[in-house]
């Protein structure tokens, strides 16, 4: 039986095989179809009518949106607004210095996690740093309002050493926001970082202090540079949705508002004034979108810069080794 | 110390000046990084601590007590956003994972396309839109859809939240799929097709099978990710239909219980239980195809 089926199907000669190939890969772009139909369907005609709303007004006291006069006004009032500006400033500094203060943090604990810890360990820590980061986002916030709170027990123990006259001042000021995004975003700075410096060839460290350069150059020229995708990517990570934040400064915030994503949502669920709310959440994008782009051009360019640096510093390096 | 003597004496450096500082670098680094996972554990062990609380009040602590478990597990209006969330979290998981492994496969595999480029930068912006504009622009488009042009099925709080929560993972999920289809050897690929099997063949027999740790990593991922999700899910859900973290949302503006505590613990539990389900699939996964296991640290996206 199986000698005559042999013969009827022999291998496909190879121009049949490449034609099939061609064919599957015809294929294959459409596999992305259903995700592009489903992008359009659910984020960018979303995304216009909102676009559409930032153009209208509000008509009434019970209407949400008009668009039978379409304006710039709304965008007028959006940087007309003192009140705006004063927000999106703060958010804008909360952001950076969050970003930045998370990545002095992280950095240290993912050059541990990857040079200083043996494999078996990295693992377990690596659980062990997500294991709060899939905990409820809100859940977590909530836990550092418990633990800060005036009659917290961080503020009762402040006080019966003798640390504190009153109970602790500290929940719903910007600094508890502070903390707590630097809280809830820092493992999204750990881990970029942490996958950067695993992949690192540490024998370029080696080769380093073999040519003669000590410790500290050899983190300046070789760790830290190297280490630049992680760094963006975690800064990246961390900014985007820092600036859109709105569960953080609202548990630990108070009810003033501190940051831009509470002003759009206030704009949608208690102004009902879904113009001018959409008017605020484009220019969020749009701004979120103008650092994105611009950081990333200011990084690709820092690294060229950097590998320039280093490839005039490397012959020296030679030299001093000798 | 006498070793210690002829090393340096080889290296030409004295050893001692050179390894104290690097030693002393080494036990401050995990100073360092022990102090760092106390700080993200920190807030966790408080709620662990007050789901035990017997008071009224989550904030307030009063005694010990089994109560809020008790409560937590027999409670309708507690379960049923537990419920929902489930849910809307498999859902999600099912929809992600489908759309975005045909996309990462489609953006892996297909070289001479001019519309995917668009389609990558699409899904760029899907990542850095911050959840609350996504949430703004669906709140009113729901409507459009539901109310006013008949779609009722997008009245349906679940729909509402699968199809908002897939935004996000399945972007995630066609990265993390590309990823592992871009590592593949093409040649298991040519030989299956040497061997005489059709395009189809190939894919459920090779491509599939090789695919599926990433597919169902990036699936687990969007269900806990559904899970997390509060700021869309507050916009979108309807009323009767809210998600746990809606319940617990609309709770801080009232007052928290300690069983909204212990149900969150109840929840991390079960989160842990998944994350090790991820790392077993994906360490056999490498295991088998000889990949390396840094896709632990791809969970993330």
């Amino acid at each position: 039986m199986s000698h005559p089926i042999a013969i009827e199907v022999p291998p496909p000669p190879l121009e049949r095989r490449r034609r099939g190939t061609k064919k599957f890969r015809w294929r294959i772009s459409t596999l992305a179809a259903p995700i592009a139909a489903y992008l359009f369907l659910f984020f960018i005609v979303p995304f216009g009518v909102i676009l559409w709303y930032s153009f209208g007004f509000k008509p009434s006291l019970y209407g949400t949106h008009d668009n039978s006069v379409l304006s710039f006004d709304r965008y007028a009032e959006v940087f007309g607004n003192a009140d705006f500006f004063a927000i999106f400033g703060k958010t804008l500094w909360i952001s950076i210095f969050g970003a930045a203060v998370t990545l002095l943090i992280a950095y240290p604990v993912a050059y541990w996690m990857a040079k200083i810890l043996t494999p078996r360990s990295r693992n377990i820590v690596l659980v062990l740093v997500l294991i709060p980061y899939w905990t409820n986002f809100l859940i977590r916030t909530l836990g550092w309002q418990i633990a800060l709170n005036q009659n917290g027990f961080i503020s009762r123990i402040l006080q019966d050493l003798g640390l504190l006259n009153g109970p602790l001042e500290f929940l719903y000021t910007n600094q508890a926001v502070q903390l707590g995004v630097v809280y809830n975003y820092l493992p999204l700075m750990i881990l970029p970082i942490y996958v950067t410096l695993e992949q690192l060839d540490w024998r370029l460290l080696e080769a380093n202090s073999d040519l003669g350069g000590n410790a500290i150059s050899g983190f300046l020229r070789v760790t830290l540079p190297l280490s630049m995708p992680g760094i963006g990517a975690g800064l990246m990570l961390v900014f985007v949705p820092l600036m859109g934040d709105y569960i953080t400064p609202e548990i630990l915030g108070g009810t003033k508002g501190t940051m831009v994503g509470q002003l759009v949502a206030s704009q949608f669920k208690t102004a009902q004034n879904w113009a001018l709310g959409s008017a605020m959440a484009i220019t969020l994008m749009l701004f979120i979108l103008a650092v994105v782009v611009v950081s990333t051009w200011i990084l690709r360019l820092g690294v060229r810069i950097a590998k320039r640096a280093n490839r005039i510093v490397l012959p020296e390096l030679v030299i001093e080794g000798k | 110390m006498t070793t210690v003597g002829i090393e340096s004496s080889q290296s030409g450096i004295p050893t001692q000046e050179r390894r104290a500082p690097v030693k002393a670098g080494k036990v401050a680094l995990w100073i360092w990084g022990i102090i760092g996972l106390l700080f993200l554990f920190f807030p966790v062990l408080v709620i662990i601590a007050y789901s035990f609380n017997s008071g009224n009040n989550l904030q307030i602590w009063e005694g010990f007590s089994l109560q809020p478990y008790l409560n937590a597990i027999s409670r309708p209006d507690l379960l049923a956003p537990v419920g929902v969330s489930f849910r809307a979290a498999t859902g999600s998981a099912l929809l992600s994972a489908i759309l975005g492994t045909f996309a990462g496969i489609a953006l892996a595999r297909s070289q001479k396309s001019r519309w995917l480029p668009a389609l990558v930068g699409l899904l760029g912006l899907v990542m850095v839109t911050p959840e609350i504009v996504n949430a703004v622009s669906l709140l009113p488009w729901f409507v459009t859809l539901g109310k006013d042009m008949g779609f009722v099925i997008f009245n349906d709080g679940i729909v509402r939240l699968v199809v908002g929560h897939s935004l996000f993972s399945s972007a995630v999920v066609t990265f993390v799929v590309r990823a592992r289809v871009a590592g593949l050897n093409p040649q298991l690929e040519e030989a299956a097709a040497d061997l005489g099997a059709n395009p189809l063949r190939r894919f459920i027999d090779v491509t599939l099978p090789l695919i599926a740790p990433a597919a169902v990593s990036g699936a687990l991922l969007s269900f806990t990710l559904s899970l997390d999700n509060t700021v869309l899910s507050s916009f979108i859900s309807v009323a009767n239909s809210n998600s746990w973290p809606v319940y617990v949302w609309a709770s801080v503006k009232s007052t928290l219980r300690p069983e909204i505590a212990a149900m969150s613990t109840l929840l991390l539990l079960f989160t842990i239980l998944v994350l090790v389900i991820v790392a077993l699939v994906l360490v056999r996964a490498s295991k088998r195809t000889g990949g390396d296991d840094a896709n632990l640290s791809s969970m993330l996206g």
